[in-house]
């Protein structure tokens, strides 16, 4: 519901800027446009999450999940291209959080946990609370297809460095087998709990697919939607306690303003 | 327009999500617990500790433990090797692995069947000759009579077994050790063994003791002519609660039952008596002996071989100790040393009375007294 009113009050903000600007275009934007250069400024959110793919068998069973609200603030250079303007190539400068809080039943799932001051490596089985959130500075390189006046295609790379980044949560409700399945084991039950915190592995830059579309509701005013993908892991290759890659995969939904 | 757009590339995506991200089948076990444990034939004291790598199985140590089929459970899947069920001797720790259900993972355990109890061994491999010395003739050599069986007690001091030996010295007539009542034999169950036989005392036979029945017994023997049967002084002083009285036999009945008049009792088969008491010394007595060493009221513990048969092989005999007479032990009185033990074992069982069979061999090895 929060975030409903957020994409209300951002879409209202759209519509009073569109209203204002069909009015007041500068003679240097008229000739940047005559030329073939777009400007956009979008905003809006990013849904998703950083997952396996496909799950691994260790997890059994997704017990809550929830994307949580994170924002990006983009803006976009177009230069379209030939006589008829069909095609175009774009680039951008985006901030962006990408985050999610998962909690999730695990059977043998390798993980490192902090148990009275130290930490300890071993395979988890139980319930597993994650909180993964990054700041990302993230530049895309995309083409464009401008199918009508209405809708625009895009679709390119995308890369990002980290600004921030948390990855930790805890582990309850199981055990622990320390080192390997036959280890000694360690219980959490009965509401007790270890924390972990992975956010000194995460990767400081990722690269990834992007595909997405505008849809010009009015002449300035746009709604975008756009997948991004990416290709690396978020944790650094030499980080092996998490046994499989997690690639986040976010859908960003926002509006836009076209100058 | 706007909503159901975004509604719809909302779906669209989770859809995909969701396809690509469904829960997999389950994957093989990797753990490779023991989860339960339970055995028969055997009396568990307290429940069985399984950790991560042992288990241990707690029991008296009279437990006979050479033959035991511990049963197991483990993680679903898992194997277990030698497989639950298999009999064992576990008078050893014995070792299992077990196999992980994807087979990627095996554990040892080291189960073990474990006592605190503390025990006083008597192996009979030891004895020493009663040496006589003609006192009349300082020049004739000391001669070799009998067997005098030694063992440690339970604070390693040497204690010489109580036999009747010296009471058939008179009727001996020059017989060899291994004709006396009681002797050391080779062939034991470990080692060497004592041997209690019954035999004739023929010339004594006018004064009522026509037999002697091979005796052994925790105490001295002092010759009582007037009344054979108070020769015997059973028990030396105990400080301990016993227990439990474990050992080995083997027993064979002489053919022909007489009383002390030698008469024949057709149809009375002779057996053979393992006893032991834990009795209250003070006021003047210091022993049982051979009248009231069953029926004494200073009795407070008893421990006896009640199912002793014929046999030619060792057979194992574990006997508890239980009040008699609704008496109990009084740890003070124990601390203090007012109770004496007596561990009394005899060819025939009524042989303090002179009733037996002339023949009558019981084999006796390996006694382990325990107590608390």
């Amino acid at each position: 519901m929060r975030h409903t009113n957020i994409i209300v009050a951002i879409a209202a903000w759209g519509c009073v800027l569109s209203g204002r600007a069909q009015t007041d275009r500068t003679p240097a934007l008229q000739s940047a446009e005559h030329n073939g250069w777009e400007y956009e400024v979008k905003a809006g959110v990013n849904i998703g999450g950083a997952s396996p793919l496909p799950l691994p068998v260790e997890v059994r069973e997704i017990n809550s999940y929830s994307p949580k609200f994170n924002g990006t603030f983009e803006g976009t250079v177009t230069r379209w291209l030939g006589r008829n303007r069909r095609w175009g190539l774009s680039a951008g400068l985006r901030i962006e959080e990408k985050g999610m809080l998962t909690g999730a039943t695990v059977k043998n799932y390798s993980t490192e946990i902090v148990y009275e001051g130290s930490r300890v490596a071993g395979y988890w089985t139980g319930y597993v609370k994650t909180d993964y959130n990054t700041t990302l500075l993230t530049v895309p390189l995309l083409a464009d297809y401008r199918v009508n006046d209405r809708w625009k295609l895009r679709a390119g790379l995308f890369s990002s460095v980290k600004l921030d980044g948390d990855f930790s949560g805890y582990v309850s409700d199981g055990y622990l087998r320390e080192g390997t399945p036959v280890g000694e084991k360690l219980t959490f039950d009965d509401g007790s709990s270890a924390p972990y915190d992975f956010s000194s592995h995460l990767r400081h830059f990722q690269w990834g697919g992007q595909l997405g579309a505008t849809w010009c509701a009015f002449s300035h005013f746009t709604v975008n939607a756009d997948l991004t993908w990416a290709f690396s892991n978020i944790f650094e290759s030499s980080f092996k306690t998490v046994s499989f890659n997690l690639y986040p995969v976010y859908l960003k939904l926002g509006f836009g303003y076209r100058f | 327009m706007k909503k159901e757009s975004i509604r719809l590339a909302l779906l669209v995506l989770m859809a995909g999500l969701m396809l690509s991200s469904c829960i997999r089948e389950e994957a093989l076990n990797a753990e490779a617990d023991i989860t339960d444990v339970s055995v028969e034939g055997v009396t568990l004291i307290r429940k069985p500790v399984v950790t991560n790598n042992e288990v241990l199985f707690y029991v008296n140590g009279w437990q006979e433990l050479d033959r035991l089929s511990p049963k197991f459970k483990t993680t679903d899947g898992a194997t277990i090797e030698p497989a639950s069920g298999t009999e064992r001797d576990f008078t050893r720790p014995q070792s299992y692995t077990v196999t992980s259900q994807d087979g990627r993972w095996k554990k040892t355990y080291k189960v073990s069947f474990v006592s605190d109890d503390v025990a006083t061994e008597y192996h009979f491999d030891n004895m020493k000759w009663y040496e006589y010395r003609d006192s009349w003739n300082p020049a004739a050599p000391v001669q070799k009579l009998f067997h005098i069986l030694v063992d440690k007690t339970s604070d390693g001091h040497e204690f010489e077994w109580g036999s009747g030996n010296s009471g058939f010295l008179f009727a001996a007539n020059g017989a060899t050790a291994d004709k006396y009542p009681t002797c050391q034999e080779e062939e034991g169950y470990k080692g060497k063994c004592a041997k209690l036989q019954t035999v004739s005392t023929a010339a004594f036979a006018l004064l009522g003791t026509p037999i002697a029945a091979g005796n052994l017994f925790t105490g001295t023997f002092e010759l009582n002519f007037s009344n054979p049967a108070k020769s015997t002084r059973f028990g030396v002083p105990f400080r301990k609660k016993p227990k439990e009285l474990v050992g080995y036999y083997k027993y064979k009945a002489g053919p022909t039952f007489t009383d002390k008049h030698l008469n024949k009792i057709a149809g009375r088969k002779d057996s053979l008596a393992v006893y032991a008491v834990l009795f209250e010394t003070g006021d003047g007595v210091d022993y049982l002996d051979g009248t009231n060493s069953l029926t004494s009221d200073r009795i407070v513990l008893l421990a006896q071989l009640k199912e002793g048969r014929e046999t030619d092989e060792w057979t194992r005999f574990s006997i508890p100790f239980k009040a008699v007479g609704g008496r109990s032990v009084d740890p003070e009185k124990l601390r203090q040393g007012k109770y004496s033990l007596a561990i009394i074992m005899s060819s025939s069982k009524d042989g303090a009375a002179f009733n037996g069979a002339v023949g009558s061999t019981l084999y006796v090895d390996e006694l382990k007294l325990f107590s608390e």
